[in-house]
């Protein structure tokens, strides 16, 4: 009799997915879906709002990556008052960056910490009552005690920048509303009350330290599990191709490194991709066109730009990829669980960038707004924590919205987490009599990998428990658990 | 960051789901003038960083909304450190943030979670009547009963 087996919802990931594997009369997997069950419908009922509340309200998609949208909004709302990225003031750019530094940072530390940490250091099979940050925080204090104080430096960054940790607000439309000043900068240099940035520094290097020594232990697992090939899609400088975060072009490579996209630039977006459906997700699937549907399927985030760049402008993090590059013998890196590798070598990125930033007086001027000339369309992308972000808006002459195409990180990342959980679903379910919990946790193992915040992808809020259910081929329920 | 000796109330909810902005309500409603030694903080959920925060503190209130409709309007209940178990990281219980301040940090300020009854939780900008009454209830019962202590 064939089955069907449901994961719903999925743990330890941002929002609400479930897993089901349909199964043969052999227990044999005959096929795998990721399904994510939320909506909401950001993009239908921002229109009619002023083009000016875009990064105010769009922000609210999310509490883990709240900045990343309301920069994406505020980049796109910029060109709809006639400002490119390079015309922003210098003092306003470097703002911006810090806010996105600050938030890429403490988004990265609370996955690796509290999301991913507990697989690597109890592993799959241990007791879920233990697997969680709360058991990492019982076992490994000294490791917990940095995961929080890195978190809260990121916190804090944004608390600078926006006002507040979650949904704070630092733009206004050609700029932002505040400079920084000593006092505030010295916050984070000086150590006095917090770690300070070199402390931040340390920790990063040291937790790659852990990550390239656990891959010595853990070689075989961390490079073929969930592996498959795959293209990469990302934001690069524009002028020398290393790694971006806030502004740059668009480039894409196949699984074996042969550019799909060619840097380009932001406002020719939609001349690239289309969005494909599926009647069981409401998450849409993003494609390059001139790849289809079934080729053109991008990973994006920390291991897609690791790929995609050229290099990264800070030495200590530019030292890492170079080592993290002799992994795959200098090509494309298509496993999977080096995505933990990569996300940690972006924190050490980020980490230097932020002290760059915070010893840069640029950041203490006072001009901070540029105003052009009005037009009537708009469009931010940038590099979230969990990949490409892209913000459309078009509005009319009364200043009202009339469109809005958001292609969230994880929208891109659909396929490949299907493409992961089908992994599992061949290499450890398949033919095994009886799903374990140890199983079960596989699966989203898998999907963790890449952080993915289903809440944003669907624009929508729920919750994460985990649920298995086994349905016969006619659709009958004939097991479940669920935690 | 505050030094020992003080008190930190953490107003827990969400003002955009009605009487779930309780908690906020509370802070907002003892207004801006407060004592020195009291620091206040809004949060939607509690989180593991919490563990670090009020690990600063002496005495930490959790003031959140109460499903349950109570006969004076709200309870004020001493809180014990706790191991406990959620499917999800994101919004841990005040006993569990206790737990970890007391075995990360070694400390264990003295702490209490202040609820206070509400009755629709839709998504809505504004307190019920009911939740309304019983928070002005809370906060002269803290400011008069507790805060005077």
């Amino acid at each position: 009799m064939s089955q069907k087996l449901v994961i719903d919802p999925v743990t330890r990931v941002e929002g609400h997915g479930k897993v089901t594997i349909h199964l043969d009369d052999n227990n044999k997997v005959k096929d795998a879906f990721f399904h994510i069950v939320e909506f909401r419908g950001f993009e239908r009922f921002i229109q009619g709002h002023p083009y000016w509340e875009a990064p105010v309200m769009v922000q609210r998609l999310c509490g883990i990556c709240p900045v990343s949208h309301h920069l994406a909004a505020a980049k796109a709302i910029d060109q709809i008052v006639g400002i490119d990225p390079e015309n922003l003031s210098i003092p306003a750019q470097k703002i911006r960056k810090l806010l996105h530094f600050g938030q890429v940072f403490q988004s990265h530390a609370l996955h690796f910490f509290y999301l991913a940490s507990p697989d690597l250091l109890f592993g799959w099979d241990a007791d879920p009552l233990k697997r969680n940050v709360v058991g990492v925080a019982m076992e490994y204090p000294k490791l917990a005690k940095k995961g929080i104080l890195m978190r809260k430096f990121g916190q804090e960054i944004i608390k600078l920048v926006a006002g507040k940790r979650i949904h704070g607000i630092s733009t206004t439309p050609g700029g932002v509303h505040k400079r920084i000043n000593v006092k505030e900068r010295n916050y984070f240099l000086d150590g006095k009350d917090i770690p300070s940035i070199d402390t931040m520094i340390l920790w990063a290097k040291e937790i790659i330290d852990f990550i390239k020594e656990y891959h010595l232990k853990n070689k075989s697992f961390l490079d073929s599990f969930a592996s498959y090939p795959s293209g990469h899609l990302g934001l690069v400088n524009k002028e020398n191709g290393f790694l971006e975060l806030y502004d740059g072009n668009l480039r894409a490579t196949d699984a074996a490194g042969n550019i799909t996209l060619d840097d380009v630039p932001n406002n020719d977006y939609n001349e690239h991709f289309y969005e494909s459906v599926e009647k069981w997700s409401y998450l849409k699937f993003p494609y390059l066109k001139h790849l289809g549907k079934n080729k053109g399927w991008n990973r994006v985030g920390p291991l897609a730009r690791i790929n995609i760049c050229e290099g990264i402008e800070t030495p200590l993090a530019e030292k890492e990829r170079l080592d993290f590059k002799l992994a795959s013998n200098g090509k494309i890196n298509n496993m999977t669980m080096h995505t933990h590798w990569a996300r940690l070598i972006e924190i050490l990125y980020c980490a230097e960038m932020m002290k760059n930033l915070l010893e840069d007086d640029d950041i203490l001027s006072n001009d901070l707004i540029r105003k052009g000339e009005r037009r009537k369309e708009g469009i931010g992308i940038i590099e979230a924590p969990r990949g490409t972000l892209i913000h459309h808006y078009e509005v009319d002459d009364k200043d009202r919205i009339t469109r809005c195409n958001l292609i969230v990180s994880t929208t891109h990342n659909n396929e490949p987490m299907n493409q992961a959980v089908r992994w599992v679903a061949n290499n450890v379910l398949s033919g095994e009599p009886e799903i374990t919990e140890g199983m079960m946790n596989q699966i989203e193992v898998a999907i963790r990998a890449y952080d993915p915040c289903l809440s944003c992808a669907t624009h929508a809020l729920g919750q994460m428990p985990l649920e298995v259910n086994l349905i016969d081929n006619k659709g009958v329920l004939i097991d479940e658990k669920r935690r | 960051m505050k030094k020992e000796g003080n008190i930190l109330l953490i107003g827990i909810g969400n003002s955009g789901r009605q009487d779930d902005g309780l908690g906020w309500a509370f802070l907002d409603s003892l207004g801006p003038e407060l004592p020195s030694n009291i620091d206040v903080e809004y949060r939607y959920q509690l989180q593991i960083e919490d563990a670090e925060l009020i690990s600063h503190y002496q005495k930490v209130y959790f003031i959140d909304a109460y499903k349950k409709l109570t006969p004076e309007g709200f309870f004020v209940t001493e809180c014990f450190p706790k191991e406990t178990h959620s499917f999800s990281s994101h919004a841990l219980p005040p006993e569990t943030i206790l737990f970890l301040a007391k075995n990360v940090y070694n400390k264990n300020p003295e702490s209490f979670i202040l609820g206070i009854s509400g009755e629709s939780y839709q998504l809505e900008i504004g307190l019920t009547e009911t939740a309304n009454s019983n928070l002005n209830k809370a906060v002269s019962h803290f400011c008069h009963d507790i805060l005077i202590m």
